[in-house]
């Protein structure tokens, strides 16, 4: 072990202690204490929201945004492939042949540009723009720089500490910035499916 | 503040159309304001709901009931709706030189 | 001049900060600002403005809420997008989240997250509300209601006058002394409501109800006090404001002993007592709650009234609610009991929990300051109406209603409006 795996595994107990403490509140603040009657099902409310509500077909943030909605999910495949690969490596379990690692390799060279394209889209167009600060370049710099550092890590592997200290950085921001999505995410969806649930509106029915 | 401009005059109004300053309104002003509403001639019948409107606002400060229009003019409830086309509150009122009534109108 | 002092701005972030429940925490943190929601706004579609997008009115609170209440937005409020809540913001905010937002959802259900925008927004002018900075037009409606019971400041006789007025037409078509408006009746089955705007300017959906009671023998009454459904302390933000007038319905209905709270057709209204209104109060109802569209098709159901399509034929179009479809699950009732009452019936497109809002939401209708505003994104809602070739457009909210007349109007479209109860109330077959 060199330093820069302990800059990484002590980066990454920052990430989880953070995000423990972030999902203990959520939780322990509890479900909605709503005193009206409900006329649905809260519980088939959140499934839906889990599962037909996040169809492409169901969302115009999807339908009517193609390519960039392709391309994000692209994006966040790449995201959990390095997170995967991250423990894969610095464990070097499983081991990985050649052949192996050159298909990672090139799979997150193409989420990388998926990402890259997403930013650049970020920068160019002038409503995302409008709407971006810091964070939002921050947080797509650092999960981008992952990819492509993993991607080529695992061709060159003289390229390691550079690996691991953008492996670091991404911990750290992880929990800190909008990416903490990784978690919010989960309690959005419940909370929207419980708010729909609760009134009817979903599980959508025939019309 | 926003302004509107009838006949070759300029009137302060609220974003909705309505004189911001009721005092100003005259015949003339309420004719300008009907063909606004694409009312080309204010006939009798307009000229009556106006009338009412405008002195209940000067007597009671607000606009009256439909149900005094009605009786006071003798007119059906439709044919109010017909002759103001926007409705007794964003057409008739309005051309009366009252401010917006509250509410959902 | 300095809008906003430390006092102000303190009882604004409290909001943000006593009220951490889990909802509140989640949705503040879980926008991406991926910007994907400017194509399901009628304010970003309409105007084409970067400012309108929905992402961007949830970062004016986000951002507030980052700067004061996480540790990352003390220390680097750059670098997570935290904002001061100063003059500027809280103009911003006042713009975007009272100007440029009915909260009709449509965002909320297409964000690829699932952020619910509308609360947010809402929770943005809870705050601008505690700094004193709803704007004033739809102050005075508050303020109406507040006064005299009801948002028109109706006085109880005159009420009380049309209401007569309105039994006795009733007699005349019923051919019947004993068609009755029942005012202030005790121990009644149904204890209904209206719109301020109907004793006011249009009776017609009164007389229409009824018609609908009478046909089905139902035992019911109004208050001569408290009638009134609406509550636009849900649009100006302020709870304290918004229970008071809550707790009018709650109170009088009790006083009446009524049974069932029938809500007459407004959205707003509908939402505010049935969805908010036990949470203003902080208790459990122990009344029931329905509203119009329900109680009729119940009625359609039960064989109670019987209806004859063939006196509505004209070509009749729904237009959605915001509140009672996508943020009420009427979806379906309302389809039933039009199609019960119309021979002839097509869908707008989109429709349903997918509709466009009138443009009138959120207290639109009631602000004169973004009157051209409202009426851009209107001509979304009326291009769809015209699309679908319909002479009538249905309508259960006399809010939408009255923005509808005036889109008719703008952009010409040659359609009758109606309400559910008027065109039911024009199919009835009344039994002699």
């Amino acid at each position: 072990m060199c330093w820069y795996h302990w800059i990484a595994i002590s980066s990454l107990i920052f990430s989880v202690a953070l995000f423990s403490y972030q999902f203990a509140r959520l939780v322990i603040l509890g479900r909605p204490h709503d005193l009206s009657v409900s006329s649905g099902n809260v519980t088939k409310g959140i499934v839906y929201s889990f599962t037909k509500a996040m169809a492409p077909g169901a969302k115009e943030s999807a339908y009517l945004h193609m390519p960039t909605y392709a391309g994000g999910i692209i994006y966040h495949l790449g995201t959990f492939l390095s997170l995967v690969l991250f423990f894969v490596l610095i464990t070097g379990f499983p081991p990985l042949n050649y052949s192996l690692k050159s298909i990672f390799s090139v799979l997150l060279f193409i989420s990388f540009f998926a990402g890259f394209a997403i930013l650049m889209k970020r920068i160019i167009n002038k409503d995302l723009k409008s709407l971006s600060g810091l964070d939002d370049y921050i947080s797509n710099g650092v999960t981008s720089l992952v990819q492509l550092f993993t991607a080529v890590y695992l061709l060159v592997p003289d390229t390691e500490t550079f690996y691991y200290l953008s492996v670091a950085l991404f911990f750290i921001w992880l929990p800190l910035g909008k990416t903490k999505h990784l978690l919010v995410f989960f309690f959005a969806r419940y909370h929207l499916g419980f708010f729909y649930g609760w009134r009817g509106t979903w599980p959508q029915k025939s019309e | 503040m926003a302004t509107l401009e009838v006949g070759g005059k300029v009137f302060d109004v609220d974003g909705d159309g309505f004189l911001t300053d009721p005092s100003v309104w005259n015949d003339e002003v309420a004719t300008m304001f009907a063909r606004l509403d694409g009312i080309e001639e204010l006939t009798e019948k307009h000229w009556a709901i106006v009338r009412i409107i405008r002195n209940n606002f000067e007597e009671k400060g607000n606009a009256p009931m439909i149900r005094f229009i009605c009786q006071e003019t003798g007119l059906k409830l439709r044919e109010i709706y017909e002759l103001f086309p926007l409705g007794p509150a964003r057409g008739a009122c309005r051309v009366a030189g009252l401010p917006k009534p509250d509410g959902c109108v | 001049m300095q809008k906003i002092d430390k006092v102000k701005r303190d009882k604004a972030l409290e909001l943000l900060k006593s009220g951490s429940d889990s909802k509140l925490l989640t949705h503040l943190n879980a926008c991406v600002r991926c910007g994907l929601c400017s194509g399901s706004c009628m304010f970003y579609i309409a105007h084409k403005q970067s400012k309108y997008i929905p992402a961007k009115k949830v970062d004016l609170v986000s951002s507030v809420y980052r700067r004061y209440c996480t540790s990352m937005g003390k220390i680097a409020p750059a670098l997570v997008n935290a904002k001061d809540l100063d003059d500027s913001m809280a103009e911003e905010m006042v713009d975007l989240l009272f100007g440029s937002c009915t909260m009709c959802g449509r965002c909320v259900k297409h964000c690829s997250i699932g952020v619910d925008i509308a609360y947010i927004v809402r929770k943005g002018r809870e705050m601008l509300s505690a700094m004193d900075m709803v704007p004033a037009s739809l102050q005075a409606t508050v303020d109406s209601a507040l006064r005299t019971g009801n948002n028109m400041a109706i006085p109880t006789e005159e009420f009380v006058d049309t209401i007569k007025w309105m039994e006795e037409e009733l007699i005349d078509e019923m051919g019947d002394n004993n068609a009755r408006i029942p005012l202030d009746e005790p121990d009644k089955n149904i204890f209904y409501t209206l719109n301020p705007r109907e004793p006011k300017f249009f009776p017609l959906s009164i007389s229409a109800i009824a018609k609908i009671f009478y046909a089905a023998g139902e035992n019911w009454t109004i208050s001569s006090r408290f009638y009134d459904v609406t509550n636009y302390g849900f649009f100006n933000g302020n709870k304290e404001q918004a229970t008071v007038i809550a707790r009018n319905l709650y109170d009088e209905i009790h006083k009446l002993r009524g049974n069932v709270l029938v809500l007459g057709e407004c959205g707003h209204g509908t939402r505010a007592n049935r969805w908010e209104g036990p949470n203003y109060l902080q208790k459990s109802y122990d009344f029931d709650m329905t509203t119009a569209v329900e109680l009729i098709a119940d009625y359609i159901r039960q064989g109670r009234i019987k209806l004859d399509r063939s006196l509505n034929k004209e070509l009749v179009t729904i237009h959605d609610p915001c509140n009672l479809v996508r943020n009420g699950g009427l979806l379906e009732e309302i389809r039933f009991v039009v199609k019960s009452a119309a021979d002839n019936f097509t869908e707008m497109n989109p429709h349903g929990n997918e509709n466009f809002c009138c443009g009138g939401g959120g207290g639109m209708l009631a602000m004169s300051e973004y009157n051209d505003r409202r009426l851009k994104i209107g001509e979304i809602k009326a291009n769809q109406i015209r699309a679908t070739g319909a002479k009538v457009v249905i309508t259960p909210c006399h809010n939408c209603v009255d923005q509808l007349s005036q889109l008719n109007h703008t952009y010409k479209l040659g359609i009758k409006i109606k309400t559910i109860a008027e065109l039911v109330a024009d199919a009835l077959i009344i039994e002699k």
